[in-house]
């Protein structure tokens, strides 16, 4: 049990429980900014898990979360839009938050791994975590206004 | 006759019961750090020279029933296709292109092209870290649908002609029935993982047949979503009902 | 020290699956699901079996909720054009 575990653990114990609570309760706009915060509250958990078991063969599982994790947002965002128009589920500061906290765990594994590939592999998907949280958010502010049963 | 079925069920649900109380009397004790089957596995899996045991049971040790697998998910692949087709009083309509918001539009048309790439390269690598054809096949077949969700639905239908994707399913299926074939052919057992050079192990060479199998899953299991997905697409977004029916 | 982590995932895990079935309409079951299958890949990654987490992800981060809002979506339509044909 090191640092990087504990880290883990509560980054997917209080994110989990938090996106838990916001998806099961409330009007449609809570629950689709919390299906978006389970991306980023869990992304960032891989990684940490990833070097807390010593396994680097699990940076992959946090790569494919941080590409299809958004993918699943934009789905709740272009297929509820209905429901959505009547109040846009704008949530820009949780969304930062989010992004700052993610982009503090990458920056602390790559200096804990040290310059190579796997440096250059933890930055990529820090860079596609961060970006598809940031468009997610923005799909799901009204990005799919314009759009009538397509 | 109706209480003759439930008699024979009944017999035979006694049989299998029985057969299941000895069987789970004779298992190895729960929570140990050893386990027979395990170490077995393992040592086979680095005598082949594949790095990812998991990958060495799926598509060397038991690649008999990944290809059942892989035929259950073409079997249900083309169910859906059948129960989802166009039917007589139904007619196509297709929806106005949406106008989506730009950021959106540039991220989907970006990641489109990394998500296939992490696919294809999931596969590549699945005797070697955790994944392989299925995985990445999953994957890849998602990012094409960004498309959808990104620009809409007529932009998809340009890149997809589901003519192709329905004949790649079935060649890849057939590859893979082909592979195992050909040892047949040298004199060995079916998809035995004897014809091919081992390689270096934790390269990308390695493991004799298990990444010509990766590749034949990665392309039947990609090309059965997309083909899945293209008829619920038509469904919910085309397809209506004539009035009055 | 590390079975807590287990314990939380599993608790987590629990708490939500119930949650994803007291949910009535299918659209927030969606939603839930969505929230199952990524907590259900972080499960087996905390249990050491990456190969069967990376397939979690892939099918339920953004193929399942596709295909349930998409019959969604499908009745919905029907629902309303039968209203505007009556």
């Amino acid at each position: 049990m090191n640092g990087w575990i504990l880290a883990a653990t509560v980054a997917l114990g209080g994110g989990g429980a938090a996106a838990l609570w916001g998806v099961t309760t409330g009007p449609p706009a809570r629950r689709v900014i919390a299906q978006n915060l389970t991306t980023s509250a869990f992304c960032p958990a891989l990684l940490l898990l990833a070097q807390g078991y010593g396994r680097p063969a699990y940076v992959d599982l946090a790569l494919l979360l941080a590409l299809l994790g958004p993918v699943g947002t934009l789905v709740f965002a272009r297929l509820l839009s209905d429901d959505l128009s009547a109040q846009d589920a704008s949530a820009w500061g949780l969304t930062w938050t989010a992004a700052v906290l993610g982009a503090a765990a990458v920056v602390a594994l790559c200096v804990a791994v040290g310059p190579g590939r796997a440096m250059v592999k933890l930055l990529v998907i820090g860079v596609l975590l961060i970006g598809g949280n940031v468009i997610a958010s923005r799909a799901l502010a009204g990005g799919f206004r314009g759009v009538r049963g397509g | 006759m109706n209480r003759l079925r439930l008699w024979l069920l009944a017999v035979g649900g006694a049989g299998l019961a029985a057969l299941l109380v000895a069987a789970c009397l004779d298992l190895p004790g729960f929570g140990g750090r050893h386990h027979p089957y395990g170490d077995r596995a393992v040592q086979a899996s680095l005598a082949r020279h594949t790095a990812n045991t998991i990958s060495s049971v799926n598509f060397d040790q038991r690649a008999y029933d990944t290809l059942g697998e892989m035929s259950i998910l073409f079997a249900a692949v083309l169910g859906c296709v059948v129960l989802l087709r166009q039917a007589r009083d139904e007619h196509r309509a297709p929806p106005e292109p949406a106008e989506v918001a730009r950021p959106v539009r540039r991220y989907a048309l970006l990641v489109l092209p990394v998500a296939l790439v992490t696919g294809l390269y999931v596969v590549a690598h699945g005797q070697l870290s955790p994944g392989g054809g299925f995985q990445g096949g999953v994957v890849a077949a998602t990012a094409l649908h960004l498309l959808y969700l990104g620009a809409d639905y007529g932009a998809l239908e340009r890149v997809r002609p589901l003519g192709v994707y329905e004949t790649s399913d079935a060649v890849a299926v057939c590859a893979y029935l082909v592979l195992g074939l050909a040892s047949v052919l040298a004199g060995t057992a079916f998809l035995a993982n004897t014809l091919l050079p081992y390689g270096t192990f934790n390269t990308l060479s390695s493991g004799g047949a298990v990444p010509l199998l990766n590749a034949a899953v990665g392309m039947e299991v990609a090309s059965a979503v997309v083909v899945l997905l293209a008829h619920f697409l038509d469904q919910a977004v085309e397809i209506e009902e004539e009035h009055g029916s | 020290m590390a079975d807590a982590l287990i314990v939380v995932v599993l608790l987590l895990v629990a708490a939500s699956a119930t949650a994803a079935v007291a949910q009535r309409d299918p659209a927030r079951q969606a939603l839930v699901l969505s929230f199952l299958g990524t907590l259900l890949a972080a499960l087996f990654t905390v249990l050491q079996a990456p190969d069967v987490g990376l397939s979690q992800l892939a099918v339920g981060s953004a193929l399942t909720p596709l295909l349930i809002m998409l019959c969604v979506r499908k009745i919905r339509r029907r629902g309303r054009s039968k209203e505007d044909a009556r």
